[in-house]
């Protein structure tokens, strides 16, 4: 029905009157007469402001919460917090909805057949299990008189079946048996899951980063000898090239790269030219000054085209380059072999034409923005997942970060900046008994650092078919030597994050004891044993180190701002007491009353320091640890600016100690494990058989450069899924600001608003953003629901797809599909289960085997109308 | 004399929405769900919108958040029939909300859409109740203007953060974007790329004074003679 304006007029009278009388019987007679007197008042009996640290994203931005009567009412950046001075993003802001979201774990649980084979002594025959088919309505509230009775037997049950599982003397069992997935470890939470993981035994901590961004820390130590995000001195780059990284939606630390947009554009003498290079036309893309479209995985192929045309017009920091650089004329080596430089490889490779025809972009584009790159200094060409979560995403990486090094920004103001971690005093390692010995000296469960995933450090999304034994996308089949007993996950969620996550229905069912700490239902606390819930991180003592930006140290303390509502505990207590009731060196490795103690021990190396400042005070002028930990508590975090540039040795810690266009570390990493394996078959081994089994290894990587291009910046053709002829489209995703990384489901505040980049759109829907010819070629609306198939096959045989809200947008590649990330539970509280779309359900299992990464961007796909509207 | 205003500097603005999110914390808006986002029933005293112009792959996307104008001349007051929205003496526009009928003259009145009808009793969810913002701030004769209780059935909008305001002016704390710790409104004070600016418009060591002189200064609907308090500075 369409209203006039007069009917709307009319309506409102109705509707106002109406309400008018509602307030005078319902009991509102108060509201309607006037009240004796004006301005302000809260009724308030108490009010403080408790300084903590955000958890919505790995940014570490200080808050301050404003808390009446016990209830926190509002939470603000923390003024003197270098990562956010005072501000806060959206994700920020809505923390109180996880602190009081009515569908927390509010105590722990236990599956109901655990309890009574715990209760019957039945243990060994529930681990035994070769497969359990779980549901969440198996799990019952750990029975107990009281909180704490609840919490001594959830522990208890927790710490017999890992003793169990320990202290196994059948042949290949024992403690590596276990796996400890994780994912937002913040602060020295990662640190301790290690402790955790050193004392039990098990080599088998698994990280969440090969789902995440590890392309780019692969980047950085095989061209500056340092694994680890990049830091850039955005305030004062003159020119932003960036590739495949919204970093005003879904790159960290959010609140800083938020400030910095804003310093590029205003209030200095020069105002900074962003280019943004993306598969869609982002949020990021549309602030930026320009907006270069390229086909999904070609970044590296694009910086080696600027870099062509950098080099051959001469337009490099030639000085730089000679100084600072390795590898870039041809060079001998002391063994006296030839090698090509870098510069001829890309002179010889990569002309504009060339690239061109790679990525769709534009001739004059390419040499238009090259020129501008090289003579805006300093610049910055940054990149991140778009570019670097690609089959040859960390080639793709190493080609962006290259092109810092020949216009001269790395080390320099306005360039990139490798972050200083703070100096926390460290504590004795972890107590190893016999079982803790041999348990660690077992090979990895995900094959990290072998010759099938070289540089990896975790192969996070390998797992189910490491379970399984069903082949990796290098058509490699996997088996590690013992089977996984025990899944325990700390702030990770695989059965949702992974993609092809169906590939865990089944594998989860193989693993016979399931932990997780979560404080929410989500899919793979759904599946769970056991849940021993995490207060939230309004509610915990939990320090944060900064993400990886501004330079110099800075941490930040989390602390309760309010008493824990429930019944749950600070898994890092929970780690403790873990480790108590399993006893023997276990317990000893954790000497702390609890996390809080253990944090203060770590802590006492930034008093000891005397350096830097509390909040604004110095920490110089404060007497004792004592007083330091009250104004760390009071202030909420420490720092220690500013940063130094030009520290060379510390900006490369390259054996070369420069910047390497040949990476001495890839080379040395890959003739290792070519080595290993020819010394399988001869040792010491002839240098033809390595040089042959090298070349095997790079052929089971799926790698087409050899020689010396393997180690240096170079372009590997991206490896789709699907044939081109049946399913014409790509399919790309991506993260939208308000989106907590996957997380932020659940928060009503945050589900509600809006597309900043869609009109009409709503978040709690799926949407997929289709160029408007592209859909008009299938008969597709803006607005009709859209079927999206991909090549992933499900258990019949069958393709999988998804029903999504078709929308038409100029800001898509004709050839190109995107969809956001967050939506489409099957758990995680009323505000999320059963809500639109999780593109993992069609998203095909493809790595980047060099890093062990996943690929979020290499599957084909095909649409269709599905009815409806 | 005050006049409360804002500047929102768009090429700073990252369309990030933390504005129109602390705005919905600050002040107790309720969640629409999805059936009143579709309907446009939802409530948001600071709303986004943005605008597609172009075809690939020459595409430009205009993004701004709206708040109340405050307009110097605002359409909406003269049409209410109970003066339950008024002009206050610090320039800003207000609503009476228990003195308000629900007429929605205003809502029609409003040629920036700047006014929502709560159709509902708030509900602010099971849990979620427990963050509201226990603020309230009264005008001289008593009436209730911010932010909370909103009786239903009542037209609602932005009040540039009435109960911070009132509050600091009580407490004796600086107000203004330009003063370091100064009290703003709840959007200004979020703002990750520091794009708005709070303060008054009066005075001219204020930034907004300032900001609302500059070249790239502009008002949404200018021609319409709403004289608005709230000021964009443009991209570029």
């Amino acid at each position: 029905m369409k209203l006039t304006r007069r009917d709307a007029i009319k309506l409102g009278v109705a509707a106002g009157a109406a309400a008018y009388a509602t307030y005078r019987l319902g009991g509102f007679e108060s509201l309607l007469r006037p009240a004796a007197s004006g301005g302000y008042s809260s009724g308030a009996l108490t009010e403080s402001r408790v300084a903590s640290v955000c958890l919505q994203c790995p940014a570490g931005c200080g808050i301050v919460v404003r808390v009446v009567d016990g209830r926190a009412v509002k939470i603000e950046g923390n003024p003197t917090h270098p990562i956010n001075l005072g501000r806060l993003c959206p994700k920020g802001q809505i923390g109180l909805q996880i602190l009081y979201d009515p569908d927390r774990i509010k105590q722990p649980y236990v599956r109901e057949e655990l309890w009574q084979a715990f209760q019957e002594g039945s243990l060994s025959a529930y681990l035994a299990a070769e497969t359990r088919d779980r549901t969440p309505e198996d799990l019952i509230p750990v029975p107990g008189a009281t909180a704490d009775e609840q919490w001594d037997n959830a522990l208890e049950v927790a710490a017999a079946a890992l003793r169990l599982i320990r202290e196994s003397s059948a042949p290949g069992e024992g403690p590596h048996q276990l796996l400890f997935m994780s994912g937002r470890n913040r602060g020295q939470m990662g640190g301790f899951i290690d402790r955790f993981c050193a004392a039990y035994g098990t080599p088998n901590h698994i990280g969440h980063s090969s789902i995440c961004a590890d392309g780019s820390p692969m980047a950085h130590w095989a061209t500056q000898g340092w694994k680890a995000y990049s830091g850039y001195d955005w305030d004062n780059t003159n020119y932003l090239l960036c590739f495949g990284g919204a970093f005003l939606e879904a790159w960290r630390p959010t609140t800083r790269l938020l400030r910095a947009h804003g310093t590029m554009r205003q209030g200095r003498p020069v105002r900074a030219k962003i280019v943004q290079v993306d598969v869609r036309f982002s949020v990021t893309a549309a602030k930026a000054d320009e907006w270069i479209p390229i086909k999904p995985g070609t970044d590296g192929a694009l910086a080696l085209g600027i870099a062509h045309v950098i080099i051959q017009a001469n337009l490099y920091d030639a000085a730089y380059v000679q100084e600072h650089t390795f590898g870039f004329e041809d060079w001998t080596d002391p063994n006296g072999a030839q090698h090509v430089g870098w510069k001829n490889v890309v002179l010889q490779d990569y002309a504009p034409e060339l690239v061109s025809g790679i990525t769709g972009v534009p001739v004059e584009t390419i040499e238009r923005v090259a020129r501008e790159f090289a003579t805006t200094r300093p610049a910055i060409a940054a990149g991140e997942r778009g570019a670097s979560m690609q089959t040859n995403g960390v080639y793709n990486r190493i080609a962006i970060h290259a092109l810092n090094a020949l216009v001269g920004s790395f080390g320099r103001v306005g360039g990139p900046i490798r972050q200083r971690e703070p100096p926390l005093a460290s504590v004795p390692a972890a107590t190893q008994d016999e079982n803790a010995i041999a348990g660690g000296a077992q090979p990895a469960f995900d094959f990290r650092g072998t010759i099938y995933y070289p540089l990896a450090g975790k192969v996070y999304q390998g797992v189910p078919d490491f379970i399984l034994g069903k082949p990796d996308p290098g058509g490699r089949i996997l088996v590690p030597p013992y089977r996984a007993k025990a899944l325990l996950c700390y702030y990770t969620n695989p059965l949702y994050s992974t993609p092809d996550n169906a590939r865990w229905e089944e594998a989860i069912r193989r693993i016979p004891f399931v932990m997780t700490f979560s404080p929410f239902m989500d899919e793979t606390t759904a599946h769970a044993d056991l849940i021993l819930p995490d207060s939230t991180y309004l509610e915990r003592w939990h320090d944060d180190v900064i993400y990886p930006s501004l330079g110099f140290p800075v941490v930040g303390l989390r602390q309760p701002v309010v008493d824990p509502l429930y019944a749950t505990r600070n898994t890092g207590d929970v780690l403790i007491q873990l480790a108590q009731h399993l006893g023997g060196t276990v317990a000893q490795s954790f000497p702390w009353a609890d996390f809080l103690e253990f944090l203060k021990a770590r802590y006492q190396g930034i008093f000891a320091s005397g350096r830097g400042r509390v909040g604004d005070i110095p920490l110089s002028g404060i007497a004792s640890f004592e007083g330091f930990w009250e104004t760390f508590a009071r202030e909420g975090v420490w720092s220690d600016p500013p940063y130094a540039f030009e520290d060379w040795a510390f900006t490369f810690a390259t054996p070369s100690g420069r910047f390497e266009f040949y990476s001495q570390l890839l080379h040395e990493k890959l003739e290792h494990l070519a080595e290993e394996e020819a010394k399988k078959i001869q040792d010491p081994p002839p240098s033809s058989l390595v040089d042959q089994k090298l070349d095997q290894i790079l052929e089971g990587l799926g790698l087409t450069a050899r020689g010396d291009r393997v180690f240096l910046p170079h372009f590997e053709p991206p490896q789709y899924v699907g044939e081109e002829t049946v399913f014409p489209l790509h399919l790309v995703t991506y993260k939208l600001m308000v989106h907590a990384e996957g997380r932020g489901a659940n928060v009503p505040l945050l589900r509600e608003v809006m597309p900043s980049h869609l009109r009409g759109m709503t978040n709690w829907d799926t949407w997929a953003e289709i160029h408007p010819e592209t859909a008009r070629a299938y008969g597709i609306q803006d607005g009709d629901l859209m079927w999206i198939e991909s090549p992933v096959k499900d258990d019949r045989g069958s393709l999988r797809r998804i029903r999504v809200r078709a929308r038409l947008y100029e800001g898509a590649r004709p050839d190109t599909v995107a969809m956001p990330f967050e939506l489409g539970h099957t758990a995680y509280g009323r505000w999320a289960k059963g809500m639109g779309q999780n593109p993992n359900r069609i998203l095909a299992n493809q790595y980047d085997l060099l890093g062990g990464l996943a690929a979020f961007s290499p599957t084909r796909i095909r649409v269709s109308p599905a009815g409806g509207g | 004399m005050v006049r409360w205003g804002l500047v929102i500097d768009l090429d700073k603005c990252t369309a990030c929405q933390a504005c129109v999110v602390a705005c919905r914390v600050e002040n107790n808006v309720p969640i629409g769900g999805e059936e009143e986002v579709r309907k446009e029933r939802a409530i948001f005293w600071n709303q986004f919108f943005s605008e597609i112009h172009g075809e690939y792959p020459n595409v430009r996307l205009h993004m701004f958040p709206r708040p109340c104008m405050h307009c110097e001349d605002p359409p909406c007051v003269p049409v209410c029939p109970v003066d339950a929205t008024y002009k206050d003496k610090d320039g800003r526009v207000l609503v009476r909300y228990d003195k308000c009928i629900g007429c929605r003259y205003c809502m029609v009145a409003c040629p920036y859409g700047a006014r929502y009808f709560n159709w509902f009793t708030p509900e602010y969810g099971e849990g979620h109740g427990n963050h509201l913002n226990p603020d309230v701030v009264r005008d001289g004769e008593g009436w209730i203007v911010g932010p909370s209780p909103r009786p239903r059935g009542v037209v609602e909008k932005c009040t540039l953060c009435v109960q911070r305001i009132e509050r600091a002016k009580e407490e004796g704390t600086p107000l203004g974007s330009e003063h370091e710790g100064g009290v703003v409104s709840a959007c200004a004070q979020t703002c990750p790329a520091f794009a708005i600016s709070f303060g008054d418009l009066e005075d001219p060591s204020s930034d907004v004074y300032r900001l609302s002189k500059d070249k790239r200064a502009f008002r949404l609907l200018e021609d319409l003679g709403t004289r608005p308090q709230v000021y964009y500075l443009s991209e570029g």
